[in-house]
């Protein structure tokens, strides 16, 4: 949490293996219009504890030993031993989510084809990541995968908050995977117009910017989110304090196959989110926007809060500090509004020098002290797919 | 290369795989599946093992072989005709 209010951040020149396009390509002039490196935000170090063995890590995709570490951490703060493993659920936020791994066996193997490992029949299937998290955890309620692009992430939770609701599961763990992206996605995301940073790529540090005049696209981060959700009726659990409460949430999708945002679509989820949670537009007091430094989704967005009433509210944008998950995205920014909820400040949006709308109720560049009591949370993703979601103050 | 140095080579595999097996001293006439290998996991030994002899032949060849040193002698014969 330290980290998120002081806006601590890892952009840089991507170097994972995969990342960057190979020399071929720039060699052959196969991509001319490319005039700077994939930047993003990549996690250094994971550090796998010893509970998970060798054996299962070997054959597990990088998006799978995230969501292992991601998911013992979420696991042990919710207690989770104490459950029933046949009343747990696992919903997995992505779809396509490990291209880079795909792109390394084609590498390796690609003209030896017969040496291909047996463990890719199952590994590339993003499913895998639920086989080996219920191994590994024994969940055994249910588990999925659902796929909404850039909303995936707060789908999961949608789903999940459904899957409690219907009385299928009593706990429903709601995980965005780590889109582990290859060069490929890169260029295809930078083809598109979606993804930075021509304009900063000798400083990688300052090319995130949402909401930004300056900006240029969004700018990728590794990650990977999990938050467990779970009816108020159950018993409480021996030193389990709830984060927050869900109170509304809604999705709704434009007819649209296209990644242009519809601000009619935006509009109609903000409302259907406020209308359940029974709020007016002057009781959310925080938004956390989906904000990805897109050209034309920022500034949808914000006529999107402007036409819902909703300028008031306090606006930061987590994405200018972890970057964009993509199919994490909309956990890991329930979990940044959750965490700020607890911490009763809000984190600073990074690079926000010049705002596009300078009446918005910005968190600019210092964390500002103040008390969330009901939040909203926005996920937005190629294909028309709008997600809203509601937060309120967990009663004590 | 001798069935020997065939058979080591599908220790280092078998110990890659199922790194528990780091200390076990292993016997001809074991098998893979009592040490623990499941199907995937023998899957994988054996494909690894192929390749680092570079042989061109399918898995499901080597699926009569009962113990590590039956696996080491039908691939040593198949290095032979290849």
């Amino acid at each position: 949490m330290s980290a998120l209010l002081k806006g601590e951040h890892a952009f840089g020149v991507m170097c994972r293996p995969g990342r960057q396009l190979p020399e071929f390509s720039v060699k052959t002039g196969a991509n001319p219009n490319q005039t700077a490196d994939f930047l993003g935000a990549e996690i250094h170090t994971l550090s796998l504890p010893d509970c998970f063995s060798q054996r299962t890590l070997r054959t597990a995709s990088f998006s799978s030993q995230v969501a292992l570490v991601t998911l013992l951490e979420a696991w042990s703060d919710a207690d989770l031993d104490a459950v029933d493993p046949y009343r747990i659920g696992l919903v997995v936020g992505g779809s396509n989510i490990q291209q880079r791994e795909l792109i390394k066996t084609h590498e390796t193997y690609h003209n030896r084809l017969h040496f291909v490992r047996p463990t890719y029949g199952i590994s590339f299937m993003d499913s895998d990541v639920c086989g080996l998290c219920t191994e590994l955890f024994n969940i055994r309620g249910f588990a999925y995968t659902i796929g909404g692009a850039s909303a995936s992430g707060q789908l999961s939770i949608l789903q999940a908050i459904q899957a409690v609701q219907s009385g299928q599961v009593d706990i429903c763990i709601a995980m965005g995977a780590l889109m582990d992206l290859s060069y490929w996605e890169c260029q295809g995301f930078r083809s598109l117009g979606a993804m930075g940073s021509d304009r900063y790529a000798q400083e990688p540090a300052k090319a995130c910017r949402p909401f930004d005049h300056d900006r240029d696209g969004f700018i990728y981060g590794e990650a990977c989110g999990v938050v467990i959700v779970e009816s108020a009726s159950l018993p409480r659990r021996k030193d389990v304090t709830p984060y927050a409460r869900i109170t509304g949430w809604a999705v709704g999708m434009d007819g649209n196959r296209n990644p242009n945002p519809s601000l009619e679509g935006e509009v109609r989820v903000i409302q259907k989110a406020l209308d359940q949670a029974k709020l007016s537009a002057e009781e959310i007091d925080y938004i956390n926007p989906h904000g990805t430094g897109s050209l034309i989704g920022d500034e949808i967005e914000l006529q999107a809060i402007d036409l819902c009433d909703l300028t008031h509210a306090y606006l930061n944008a987590t994405k200018s500090i972890t970057g964009h998950g993509l199919s994490s995205a909309g956990t890991v920014e329930v979990i940044a509004t959750l965490l700020q909820m607890q911490a009763r400040r809000l984190h600073p949006t990074r690079n926000l020098d010049n705002p596009i709308e300078p009446s918005c109720n910005w968190v600019k560049h210092q964390s500002i002290a103040h008390a969330i009591e009901n939040a909203l949370n926005l996920s937005f993703g190629f294909g028309g797919v709008n997600t809203a979601l509601c937060l309120g103050l967990a009663q004590k | 290369m001798t069935k020997d140095r065939i058979f080591e080579i599908i220790i280092g595999h078998t110990r890659e795989v199922i790194p528990e097996l780091q200390g076990y001293r292993f016997q001809p006439d074991d098998a893979l599946k009592d040490l623990g290998a499941n199907s995937i996991d023998r899957s994988e030994i054996v494909a690894m093992t192929i390749e680092s002899l570079a042989l061109n032949i399918p898995l499901t060849e080597t699926a009569r072989a009962k113990n590590i040193d039956e696996l080491a002698g039908l691939l040593y014969e198949k290095s032979q005709s290849c």
